[in-house]
């Protein structure tokens, strides 16, 4: 039993379309069907504090213009309204700083690319179980 | 100069006398120098071709490896559209097969089943394409790191251009020192300015009666 919760509205984050369209069709084929894009972290951020954004889920690249992945992150945490938002980073940064970075910045986890299906689906059990846990 | 000064004292300058041979040590070396400076002045002028050809041709290389990023991109697009499309007909076609697996009796509906299990593993199978076309994002950020470096390198020549005093030459001497840099960049720039669409390149064989 999947403890994922396929009703969020999730928000893909990343400057490459093709990234975008192949991040929401693994997410389609996981369950998802609430999903909108940003181009980059400043578009995302955009996003997330609009008017009944309504977003569940942060999906997001590390390296992408004008915002970067980290810096987006930082700020999500430091919103009170937003904090609380399971982010997870899909990107190339693989180095073992970049993911140290991270994990200090507050990411929720963190897939390389490139990845695969089943993996993505398993940050997003182990996110949700994380969630329940941190609940309970 | 020493040797034109009058000696016309008594007392010898023993320091005075030295000086002949540090005269010749210093030609020696200005001579040496001159030497050196004029070894330099060739080299300078030697770099001079190319330079220039090579501060010419990094721009032209940069843009190319963007379009590189850019076909990637495209053909990406294109395989997701399909495959997008192969989806929608999978779906539509597991909902059919489960409708018609109530409708046929016990005798067909096995065969039926694993119809449907085939289906069902096509599913994965176009995920798997989905996520092995995230290549195109793994191109693009090193397409754009490659131009990132070209850019900084063609910035220190224009500055190596800027000390020497190197010209650019607008009268074709420049161009000279074409290697097989020279002749791949030409290549790839016929092949876009001058490359033409199958539909065109039909016509033209069906006008030499070559269709």
């Amino acid at each position: 039993m999947s403890l994922i919760d396929t009703s969020l509205k999730v928000l893909v984050v990343d400057d490459m379309s093709t990234m975008r369209r192949i991040v929401k069709n693994v997410l389609k084929q996981i369950g998802f069907s609430d999903m909108i894009e940003a181009e980059n972290g400043q578009d995302g951020l955009n996003k997330l504090k609009a008017p009944d954004a309504g977003i569940g889920l942060v999906v997001s690249d590390w390296n992408m213009p004008v915002m970067q992945g980290i810096d987006f992150l930082r700020a999500v945490r430091a919103d009170p309204d937003l904090k609380h938002l399971p982010f997870l980073m899909v990107t190339a940064e693989a180095q073992k700083e970049n993911i140290i970075e991270a994990v200090q910045a507050g990411v929720s986890n963190y897939v390389v690319k490139p990845f695969t299906a089943e993996a993505l689906q398993g940050k997003l059990e182990k996110i949700f179980a994380n969630l329940k846990s941190a609940k309970a | 100069m020493l040797i034109d000064r009058d000696i016309d004292s008594d007392e010898i300058d023993t320091d005075e006398i030295d000086r002949p041979e540090e005269d010749h040590s210093i030609n020696n070396e200005l001579a040496e120098l001159t030497k050196y400076v004029s070894m330099i002045t060739s080299t300078v002028r030697d770099m001079e071709s190319p330079v220039t050809t090579t501060s010419d041709q990094l721009p032209q290389a940069t843009a190319h490896l963007n379009d590189l990023a850019k076909l990637t991109e495209e053909g990406t697009h294109r395989v997701l559209s399909l495959t997008e499309a192969i989806e929608i007909n999978r779906g539509a076609m597991k909902t059919a097969l489960e409708q018609l697996q109530q409708k046929v009796g016990s005798e067909h509906a096995e065969d039926v089943k694993s119809v449907i299990a085939m289906v069902e593993a096509d599913e994965s199978r176009l995920t798997d394409i989905h996520v092995a076309l995230s290549f195109q994002d793994l191109v693009a950020q090193r397409v754009a790191k490659l131009v990132t470096i070209l850019n900084e390198v063609q910035h220190k020549l224009l500055k190596l251009v800027v000390v020497f005093g190197i010209k650019n030459k607008n009268d074709g001497t420049a161009k000279q020192d074409d290697g097989r840099g020279s002749e791949m960049l030409r290549q790839l720039d016929a092949s876009q300015t001058t490359a033409l669409e199958q539909d065109l390149v039909d016509d033209i064989l069906s006008e030499f009666g070559c269709s």
